[in-house]
């Protein structure tokens, strides 16, 4: 015991009980769950097996029932239209107003800031209002679309199958465009501006200073924002709640709110299981590039 | 000679300030100019304003011929050596190095080719594919050189390049910047707050304070002939002393006040009861025996670097005397000095111009 105290004392110990902590928190409140979702994805449950962990092991019995299921393609298609639209939507947008407020205006920081509102905003409200915007009878966005002749008949954005999914990207792009938006404009504080004054010296013009100077500088802050973008999009569960219900007829549904469907509408729980493990794959993925694009920062 | 960069009447407001005014500066072609003066100055300001990092207010800028005044940095055909060096972090030593050229549009197999040759002269073959960060200090300042070589630009722009390299690795770049001037044939302004830096390189040093150029001329001639206080006390290491005096009554000498009167003979005319200020060079100071010495002074501090010995005089003022080898007094005792009364700098109390 004592010898256990001093070596806690003179720091050896201590760095173990440093690693101890946040490792046992980590594996009691994320491992264990990840552990139990993915060894249900083998096993066959039901309402009556719920309670208990020993319950009839399949193999990959759930898989191959999963995708013998007609909406199953349809609805990963969904998903990858949903993260590349979103991700392309947040991702140009929010780049856009970062240049645009690195121009550093009276004001810009503190506009800059403002545009936080829409991240401080609880998804669910988030759906509540592009609800209205998005209206087929009386929405804001059929009535600028029409007058400004764009369109000439109204869209019902959320119960017609060609726009539902659209819908909920376009209020998804809204609410992560201030996100990218931050984390962009640190990464372009960042740059050293005599860097900029020397590429103008050496005969760059504007287009050319943000190919070779601004875009390779950014690139770690790039890969970060992307990887976080997809872990955030395939999380997105609120806008789908909230303006589609992933309806009508699954056109706006995605595997996220698919997961939750199957598990808690319908009490498939192996089924949502084996969906939520499917995207634990594409989530490790999107988090190795992260961690990757931030250790290779590029510092002079 | 012909004049490659050309000031005249160049004025520069930030708001209120009024960071450089009325600047004429004419800077030959294949000369070696450098900016001198403490922080603040208005020398980096300058130097900016002919890359055309900061626009002038009113007054013209002339590069070979043509005014600048209202061109964008890229179309000057200039090249600046930062202080940071600003190489390009995510670029090889050799895409730092054609940077300038493959943004002009010249053929990749080309633009290699300029960079093999101009690393070649500045020993830098052997890093060509390392990246910034894997290099020391005098490496990357180099590099930052090559990147302005390369392009054979109109004028070198240097703003403070040794600041960041410890002392021995900046004497030995002093000498190794002159010679890339001279063997180039290139124009450069020099920037520096260093003045041993500017009167070892330069061919011209341009001393500025306040916004305003001081004194320009060669270096030799600023520390004979300093135009007023401010230079005289600049240019120079230790600085010159400066005494009080007044003009003697036969209308040839000076009057020093070092606690008590010493009159001065100099041998032209002084206005007799004219207030002065006397610089005095410590290293136009001699030891005398005390006896016969023009002045008798106890010594406050002695230091020795063996090469040399520094005095400080236990007097109002004090004075600062250097002499070769080690001198042999001690602090406390007494010494006589003595000085040629030619190497006197005469200024006015009021206008500190030189007499």
């Amino acid at each position: 015991m004592r010898r256990i105290l001093s070596s806690i004392r003179d720091g050896h110990g201590f760095d173990i009980l440093l690693v101890a902590f946040p490792l046992g928190f980590l594996f009691l409140m994320a491992g264990l769950p990840l552990i139990y979702n993915a060894v249900m994805s083998f096993q066959e449950v039901d309402m009556f097996s719920l309670g208990t962990f020993s319950r009839p092991f399949v193999g990959l019995k759930n898989y191959r029932d999963l995708f013998a299921q007609p909406e199953t393609w349809p609805i990963l298609y969904n998903t990858l239209v949903f993260v590349v639209g979103s991700i392309a939507g947040q991702f140009l947008i929010g780049f856009g107003l970062a240049l645009f407020f690195w121009v550093n205006f009276p004001g810009a920081s503190w506009l800059r800031g403002l545009f936080l509102v829409s991240w401080v905003m609880p998804g669910l409200v988030v759906g509540a209002v592009w609800n209205w915007i998005l209206s087929g009878d009386f929405g804001v966005l059929n009535f600028l679309l029409r007058e400004s002749g764009i369109i000439s008949g109204n869209i019902f954005w959320r119960s017609d199958p060609q726009y539902s999914l659209y819908a909920v990207i376009i209020a998804n792009i809204w609410l992560g465009t201030a996100f990218n938006m931050i984390l962009l404009s640190v990464g372009l504080s960042a740059i050293p501006g005599d860097l900029y004054e020397a590429a103008e010296l050496d005969g760059a013009n504007a287009w050319q200073r943000f190919w070779t100077i601004t875009l390779p500088m950014m690139r770690s802050s790039i890969g970060a924002i992307i990887a976080l973008g997809l872990i955030f999009t395939l999380q997105q569960f609120d806008l789908f709640a909230a303006i589609t219900s992933g309806g009508p007829n699954n056109s706006s549904n995605v595997t996220q709110y698919w997961a939750w469907e199957l598990s808690f509408r319908q009490y498939d729980f192996a089924k949502g299981a084996t969906i939520s493990v499917i995207m634990i794959v594409f989530v490790m993925f999107a988090s190795v590039v992260y961690v990757r694009s931030t250790r290779h920062e590029v510092r002079g | 000679m012909i004049a490659q960069i050309e000031l005249t009447g160049v004025n520069k407001h930030y708001g209120n300030y009024h960071a450089l005014k009325d600047i004429d500066l004419s800077i030959e072609k294949g000369s070696f100019t450098a900016l001198v003066g403490p922080s603040g100055c208005g020398k980096s300001t300058l130097l900016r304003s002919l890359a055309g990092l900061e626009s002038i207010s009113t007054g013209t800028l002339k590069i070979a011929g043509d005014v600048m005044n209202k061109v964008p940095p890229r179309k000057r055909d200039v090249a600046m050596v930062f202080q940071s060096y600003a190489l390009y972090p995510h670029m090889t030593v050799e895409e730092n190095l054609t940077y300038s050229l493959r943004v002009r549009g010249m053929p990749k197999t080309e633009a290699r080719k300029a960079a093999a040759e101009v690393a070649r002269t500045t020993g830098l073959s052997h890093l060509l594919d390392r990246y910034p960060r894997e290099l020391s200090g005098g490496q990357r300042q180099r590099v930052a050189m090559s990147r302005a070589i390369i392009r054979h630009p109109k004028a070198f722009l240097f703003d403070e390049p040794l600041s960041n390299l410890d002392a021995a690795l900046r004497v030995h770049m002093r000498k190794e910047i002159r010679a890339l001037h001279d063997r180039l044939g290139a124009t450069s302004v020099y920037v520096t707050h260093d003045q041993i830096e500017a009167m070892t390189m330069a061919d011209r040093v341009v001393v500025m304070r306040a916004g305003i150029i001081e004194q320009q001329g060669r270096p030799l001639d600023l520390y004979d002939k300093p135009a007023n206080k401010f230079v005289a006390g600049f240019i120079g290491s230790p600085a010159m002393n400066f005494i009080p005096a007044q003009g003697g009554q036969d209308g040839r000498s000076v009057v020093l006040d070092l606690g008590q009167p010493q009159s001065v003979d100099v041998g032209y005319p002084v206005q007799p009861g004219r207030e002065l200020t006397v610089g005095l060079r410590p290293e136009h100071i001699t030891l005398a025996p005390p006896d016969k010495a023009m002045l008798k002074v106890p010594v406050a501090v002695v230091e020795s670097t063996g090469a040399a010995t520094y005095l400080t005089t236990a007097t109002t003022p004090e004075l600062a005397v250097v002499i070769n080898g080690r001198g042999g007094t001690a602090a406390g005792e007494t010494v006589g000095l003595d000085f040629e009364p030619a190497q006197l700098h005469l200024f006015d109390v009021k206008t500190e111009r030189r007499i």
